[in-house]
């Protein structure tokens, strides 16, 4: 099942490498049907990224979200799946090419993981772990699609007017709300997140808050956001000032995901 | 009178929240950078003499307790606390207005489409409840709708949960109550100055085929000494599965290696006892001579440069790492394998049968469920802020009989207008009758 998985694995590469370099062309030759080619791409792209992670918690005999390389791997299925529906829901393939090469990082930082399944130390051994890592991969895939968002928000206003860009990019109200959405669907599951560490951490530790450093930085992530969306409903700081934000958010977000277990030690350094 | 109003806008306003949230996570970020719970000595070593008498100053060795960061928090509820005081009478009228159609009436709405024959089909492609007949201004046929009202209330939700949680937070941090006890089976230990002892009934740490450890499983028994009959409650306890006895919450935290430690007095035997790592025996006749177990290995090796330490987990090659004092000063340290003797004028000490101890916390705090409604309520606020959208939609009737349909979504903006242009356009296409 193992083996199986790793082909998989290399094969989902490969295409999130091909669906990326067809966004480009997209944007490139400016020929909506290859945009479709690309969308149709990242959907089977995902399938089968999907089959690798249900075969590797086949093979580990459990679910396949616990160490750096299965977390990584999730994580970008996280930011595949949101991209994936965000593109399809308001038809911006312009969004697939700007998270694609994002999502390729991810799966290439995964790539670069141990992948040795290990057994579990009695600490993670929790039914709360599965509701812990989930939503945070859920959450961290709409974070890592409001920060292209906010990118996007923040060159429209630099790009003149241009034909096809102006017609494939919605206007900044438009794209204002869709990365609400995207920010909203992130904090949602950051808080879920967040509670359910909080529930299981009380079971393992004794506590259910112990400014661990990687609890920490998800406190200053949710924060940050909350931050952004009282600037979005305040005169005057709309628009740049909350797409910024939303930018900062998302480096927290991978300050807390990969800065943390690298400087920082705590509790979580095992993950 | 105009200060003091001016004061109370202020910490009520979200400019407010917003710069206390900044100054939050800027201090959380700064609490979790510096390490915490240092001396001046590690600061001054790891950075210098200058920045470590700065971060004792200004308390960042324990950044998250101290009265700064206390006080942003504080702030933060108060702020909270009046910004939900100040925004609940408009809500509530907010809320009423919202489901009547005399407001709406008069507006023109986000987005309108005209000349629509049947207006109830398209409430219905909006997902708009049944519409109500009313009347416009000027008497002509109306109707309106309206859906998802509980929205509104989403932020204020949120805020009051957060509220809860920081309470349920604080006041645990200040009434709540934290001992551990450690030892093998058999062993009894008092529950600091509860009157609580518990028994260590059983220990046993649960080893996988390729040995890992797969779970540290401790029975214990505790007993209320202040009660006639020293009643007592049982459980069994593992990493993950605490147990409640008595309204303390028992943990099986972690693990550490004991041995049995016999001493013997010109040949005779003295006193035998299990003595944790980290641990040490005062001699039964001589309490001054004090013999510490300082650490075990199981699997004894000496690295070169590193010291002593241990190859695997296995009981291959025990040592025991010890030291001995005599009133306070430090006579010898030493590593003794399985079956050395020490001796020390006319007592020998020999360590044996190494077994594993339990370390178990226990912990009493009568506010975790506040703080967990907190985060629920917290939660609650969100699904309504963000995915309960309130919206209406009316209708009035022109002289031709063809109505104008409006419509507001809270927060829908152009994603709202463009699912009305598809429900009136989805309305357009239908063949006529
Ligand atoms: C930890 C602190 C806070 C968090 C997490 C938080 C969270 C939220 C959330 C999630 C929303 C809903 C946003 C939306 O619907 O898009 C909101 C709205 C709002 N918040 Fe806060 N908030 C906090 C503190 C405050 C404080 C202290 C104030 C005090 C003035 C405040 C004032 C507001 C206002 C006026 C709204 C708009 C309400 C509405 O749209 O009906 N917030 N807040």
């Amino acid at each position: 099942m193992l083996q199986v998985e790793n082909t998989l694995f290399t094969i989902v590469m490969l295409i999130y490498f091909a669906a990326m370099i067809l966004y480009f062309t997209f944007i490139a030759v400016k020929r909506d049907a290859i945009a479709k080619i690309a969308v149709c791409l990242q959907g089977a792209g995902l399938a089968l990224h999907t089959a690798a992670l249900v075969c590797r918690g086949i093979g580990a005999g459990r679910l396949p979200l616990t160490n750096q390389y299965e977390f990584a791997t999730a994580f970008a299925w996280g930011l595949c799946l949101v991209s994936l529906i965000f593109v399809v829901r308001f038809k911006f393939p312009v969004l697939g090419a700007f998270s694609a090469p994002v999502t390729f990082l991810v799966i290439g930082y995964a790539a670069m993981q141990s992948k040795e399944v290990r057994e579990l130390m009695p600490a993670l051994r929790s039914g709360w772990l599965g509701f812990h890592v989930s939503t945070a991969i859920i959450a961290y895939g709409a974070f890592g699609v409001s920060f292209v968002l906010s990118i996007i928000f923040l060159l429209r206003d630099r790009m003149k007017a241009q034909g096809f860009l102006d017609q494939h990019i919605p206007n900044r109200e438009k794209l204002d709300v869709i990365s609400y959405r995207s920010v909203s669907l992130g904090l949602l599951f950051l808080t879920f997140t967040i509670i359910t560490g909080a529930i299981w951490a009380e079971r393992a530790w004794g506590s259910y808050w112990s400014w661990d450093p990687k609890e920490t930085w998800s406190l200053v992530t949710w924060i940050v956001y909350a931050i952004y969306l009282h600037l979005r409903i305040r005169r005057g700081w709309q628009g740049r000032a909350a797409a910024i934000f939303a930018v900062a958010g998302f480096v927290c977000v991978m300050f807390t995901y990969i800065g943390v277990n690298t400087f920082l030690p705590g509790v979580h350094s095992y993950a | 009178m105009n200060t003091i109003k001016k004061i109370w806008r202020f910490i009520s306003s979200m400019g407010f929240a917003i710069a206390l949230l900044v100054v939050l996570a800027a201090a959380c970020s700064v609490g979790s950078l510096v390490t915490q719970g240092q001396s001046y000595a590690w600061y001054a070593q790891r950075y210098s003499e200058r920045t470590a008498a700065l971060i004792l100053a200004l308390g960042l060795d324990d950044a998250f307790h101290s009265g700064w960061f206390i006080a942003i928090t504080a702030f933060l509820c108060l702020n909270l606390l009046l910004c939900n005081v100040v925004r609940l009478p408009q809500l509530i009228r907010r809320t009423r207005a919202a489901g009547r159609p005399e407001g709406a009436l008069r507006l023109s709405g986000d987005v309108r489409a005209e000349g629509i024959a049947n207006p109830q089909a398209l409430f219905e492609r909006l997902r708009m409840p049944k519409p109500a007949a009313c009347a416009a201004e000027d008497g002509s046929a109306a109707l309106f709708a309206s859906r998802n009202r509980a929205g509104l209330w989403g932020a204020w939700v949120c805020h009051l949960g957060i509220l809860l949680l920081i309470l349920g937070f604080g006041l645990g941090q200040m009434t709540q109550r934290q001992y551990t006890a450690y030892g093998v089976p058999g062993d009894l230990r008092p529950i600091g100055d509860t009157g609580y002892v518990v028994s260590i009934d059983d220990f046993n740490v649960g080893l996988r085929e390729d040995d890992t450890v797969e779970q540290y499983t401790a029975d214990i028994t505790v007993y209320d000494m202040n009660a006639d009959g020293a009643p007592s409650q049982s459980a069994t306890i593992s990493v993950n599965n605490p147990a409640t006895l008595f309204g303390m919450k028992f943990y099986q935290n972690s693990t550490g290696w004991a041995a049995k430690v016999t001493v013997l007095k010109d040949g005779e035997p003295l006193q035998e006892a299990v003595v944790c790592a980290g641990d040490y025996l005062a001699v039964a006749d001589k309490p001054e001579l004090v013999v510490y177990l300082n650490a075990f290995y199981p699997d004894y090796v000496l690295v070169p440069g590193v010291g002593p330490s241990t190859a695997t987990g296995q009981l291959n090659n025990p040592a025991y790492l010890y030291s001995v004092y005599f009133q306070g000063q430090l006579l010898g340290m030493n590593a003794l394998m399985q079956d050395e003797e020490l001796t020390i004028d006319e007592y020998t000490v020999t360590f044996s049968e190494p077994q594993s101890y339990t370390l178990i916390q226990i912990k009493a705090d009568r506010f975790t469920w506040l703080a967990l409604i907190g985060g629920l309520v917290t939660l609650l606020g969100l699904v309504l802020a963000f995915y309960v959208q309130p919206e209406r939609a009316w209708a009035i009737q022109g002289p031709d009989g063809l109505w104008t349909v409006c419509a507001q979504s809270r927060k829908g903006g152009p994603i709202f207008k463009d699912r009305f242009d598809r429900a009136v356009s989805a309305l357009n296409d239908r063949p006529n009758p």
